[in-house]
């Protein structure tokens, strides 16, 4: 075996990140305190160049690499082009707030890298090997980034929550992936989908290892009745950490499903539809009607991403081409709007003041308006107001449902979507109409103010093109 | 040879039905709570390996081995975890974790 | 019964006996114990099915390496025992009856019960290598050449539990007091001893 048959250029990105993240490690283990920049702009320029070398490989074929463990097709390109884009967002937004909070380390960039190396590879994986590596990677990650404010009690909760919850969940995506070998007797998800399609769909061992996979999945994505650990690790974390694991793994988690559910069990669509319906509807339900009660808004935002998740679950049980595109969609349109929330969160925080509670906000139209314009985008969006890019997720995801004579479900989507409505509009109210009760002015520096504003603009600007995006995440899936 | 396969799947199938309920039972110490959790990797090992054998492929033993390498870092991070939340609330008792409510 | 059945019982029964005593030991350290008994006798079960290299890399990295870990945390960490053991009894219906529904469900599954699962043909025969088969040279053909990516992967792995594992636990006391040897051996006389001139004074007797 020679190393070209490998076809290892097709992970260049994937080398690339890896080796710079090594380089980030080296140097900054030789820098003092006062140079931690060196190392954030290293690890932004890691970005940029994995971005450049995804952007170049682009294609539409369907390429493996390393004995088929590795794959890249239209989804893989998308999708890593979001998280890697979005990583490097997230780093821009935590810089002046873990500078305020004595965690401006190395650390923090470089298990983020690291943490973007496992998302690119699960979204690029053809094997449960890879999968299960990948998937730990990010996992061991994001359990270590949680904790990294290691003399705040409520991090270290939030983080042991999240390792056990986390670990158990990947104790039972083992065992069903164990079946699904001892079934189909191939790790590769080409040979499992095949050994589906020849027992059908009716075999019982097939569903069995399908039931454990799905829990596994949805303990990872949070959709009830697996998301305990959900609010307590977006609300002990450090923000820094709430928007990194808000935002990229939920890409990466919507292509292990397409990847494990699709790819490898397409052919029990028809189970997994059902078991799906419960958990969407659930999600829904219990997202959107917890939240009201919140007053912290980290905690806030997590029962918001619940929901939003549930709605992504919409898309994926329609089980068609358009399903899909239009769950995707609606994750890309998550992930930038949760950015974007968080970012204004850590906006307003300063050393020794968080921010995370929804009273922080009051006023906030007197002490800057054009930041309070930004949140109101932002909650339009994640309310799904016209004409804002969450108004076309959802919509594409109800059209997909309705196609697939399930309009009963669309109803309940619609239902729970407008309760929603109403914890997001209570931002906006206190924004714009309660008295402030904090005139500090804003401190933070103006590449953030910057980037958080194309932020928001970018969710209004989609909202007004829709179809650019939408047609790209179509392309994908034809 | 006697012992067939439904043997080890039903071994393996006990053992994760063990580590469940060890999970339910030891609410208040996370130590034990980690424990569980390696045997419920055990058990899905057990059925890699009985089916590797029986198969007659590589592939599942060598699922098990990076199974056993990434165990090996997870229980490291937990420990980690576990450590450094004693150092701030003197407890391991997952009751008592109860800081963050709603 | 031949002699591998006996085996295959004896250490099967081992197992989930040391099974149960990780669940119920009241003190974390026999729990830790037992969970080194169980691995010891999953590694003989795993030399029945031929997968010798797993076996004995069970026994030198888990309980040589993770489990004195757990032992060490365990002993580190200042665990009361009695409050520990509150809420056991409370759960213990709930936990047993759930165990009892997931096992027997599992078993109707994977066990011979059910018509249909698991009767691949090829499954059922498994090959007996001979004697001079090498179980480790055929691994490690594969994860050096097939599985290089994983490998790579599980490297960078191993790498973040280092990297995490520092981060989190290692800080700097302001406290400790440190010894240089370096500096020590380099003292020079004149570091040490100042001689001072001074004019010789006579004490006046009174």
């Amino acid at each position: 075996m020679t190393l070209d048959a490998l076809n290892y250029i097709v992970a260049l990105p994937e080398i690339f990140l890896l080796s710079m993240t090594c380089v980030v490690l080296v140097v900054d283990v030789s820098l003092r305190d006062a140079q931690r920049n060196a190392s954030y702009v290293l690890a932004q320029l890691s970005l940029l160049g994995t971005f450049l070398l995804l952007l170049s490989g682009m294609t539409d074929a369907r390429i493996y690499a390393f004995n088929d463990m590795f794959v890249q097709d239209g989804m893989a390109d998308l999708l890593k082009l979001f998280v890697v884009a979005i990583v490097a967002v997230v780093f821009v937004y935590s810089r002046d707030y873990l500078k305020g909070r004595s965690i401006f380390k190395g650390e923090y960039y470089l298990l983020g890298l690291f943490a973007t190396l496992g998302m690119m590879l699960m979204i690029s994986s053809a094997s449960l090997l890879m999968l299960y590596l990948g998937l730990e990677l990010l996992s061991l990650c994001l359990y270590a980034m949680v904790a990294l404010h290691r003399d705040n009690g409520n991090a270290s909760e939030a983080a042991m929550k999240y390792f056990v919850l986390g670990a158990i969940a990947s104790g039972m995506l083992l065992y069903g992936m164990s079946i699904l070998y001892g079934l189909s007797g191939s790790l590769m998800l080409v040979d499992i989908a095949h050994a589906v399609t020849q027992t059908g769909s009716t075999d019982i061992g097939m569903v069995f290892a399908l039931v454990f996979v799905l829990v596994a999945l949805m303990f990872k994505l949070g959709a009830v009745p697996f998301h305990m650990w959900v609010p307590d690790v977006y609300q002990g974390s450090p923000t820094a950490v709430t928007v990194f694991l808000s935002t990229a793994p939920k890409l990466a988690g919507f292509a292990i499903i397409m990847r494990l559910l699709v790819e490898a069990l397409g052919g029990l669509h028809t189970d997994w539809q059902q078991m799906l319906v419960i958990l969407a509807v659930l999600s829904m339900a219990i997202g959107n009607i917890v939240a009201i009660a919140q007053a912290n808004i980290k905690r806030m935002l997590a029962y918001s991403t619940i929901s939003h998740v549930g709605f992504i679950i919409l898309g994926i049980l329609a089980a068609s081409a358009e399903g899909y595109a239009s769950a995707m969609f609606y994750t890309i349109a998550y992930a930038l709007m949760s950015l974007g929330g968080f970012g204004i969160i850590m906006l307003l925080a300063r050393s020794g003041f968080e921010a995370d509670q929804l009273d922080d906000f009051k006023g906030l139209n007197q002490r800057s308006p054009w930041f309070a314009f930004m949140m109101l985008i932002l909650m339009f969006s994640m309310a799904g107001v016209p004409p804002t890019l969450g108004f076309w997720a959802k919509l594409a995801v109800l059209k997909s449902i309705i196609h697939i004579d399930m309009v009963w479900l669309a109803g309940v989507a619609v239902f729970f979507s407008i309760i929603g409505v109403f914890y997001y509009l209570r931002i906006i109210k206190l924004m714009y109409f309660d008295k402030q009760q904090d005139n500090t002015p804003l401190q933070c520096s103006t590449d953030m103010q910057f980037v958080l504003s194309g932020n928001a603009l970018l969710i209004l600007a989609l909202g007004l093109y829709p179809t650019s995006l939408m047609v790209l995440c179509v392309s994908v899936f034809t | 040879m006697m012992i067939s396969l439904s043997s080890y799947l039903i071994l393996g199938a006990i053992l994760f039905a063990i580590s469940i309920a060890g999970i339910f039972l030891n609410r208040k110490n996370v130590v034990v709570l980690l424990m569980c959790i390696e045997l419920m990797l055990l058990a899905a090992n057990i059925n890699f390996v009985a089916f590797s054998h029986y198969l007659n492929d590589l592939a599942g033993q060598v699922f098990v081995f990076f199974i056993l390498t990434v165990a090996a870092a997870e229980a490291a991070i937990g420990l980690a975890i576990l450590v450094v939340l004693f150092r701030n609330r003197r407890t391991i008792d997952v009751e008592q974790l109860n800081e963050m409510k709603g | 019964m031949t002699f591998t059945d006996f085996i295959f019982f004896a250490f099967s029964a081992l197992l989930l006996a040391s099974a149960m005593g990780v669940i119920t030991a009241r003190n974390p350290v026999h729990s830790a114990l037992f969970l080194v008994l169980s691995f010891f006798s999953c590694s003989a079960l795993w030399l029945l099915l031929e997968a010798e290299f797993l076996a004995i890399a069970l026994v030198l990295v888990y309980v040589g390496a993770v489990m004195v870990l757990f032992l060490f945390i365990v002993m580190m960490l200042d665990i009361n025992l009695v409050q520990m053991r509150e809420g056991f009894v409370r759960y213990l219906p709930v936990g047993v009856f759930f165990a009892l529904c997931l096992v027997g469900i599992m078993i109707w599954v994977v066990g011979d019960f059910s018509a249909g699962v698991f009767e691949v043909p090829t499954l059922q025969q498994a090959v007996q290598h001979g004697a001079d088969y090498s179980n480790t040279k055929a691994l490690g053909r594969v994860i050096y050449t097939d599985y290089v990516l994983p490998f790579e992967i599980a490297a960078v792995i191993l790498l973040v539990a280092i990297i995490a594992a520092i981060i989190l636990t290692m800080r700097r006391r302001e406290m400790t007091k440190y010894q240089t040897p370096s500096k020590q051996v380099m003292v020079k006389r004149n570091d040490r001893l100042r001689i001072v001139k001074m004019e010789a004074t006579v004490e006046e007797s009174e």
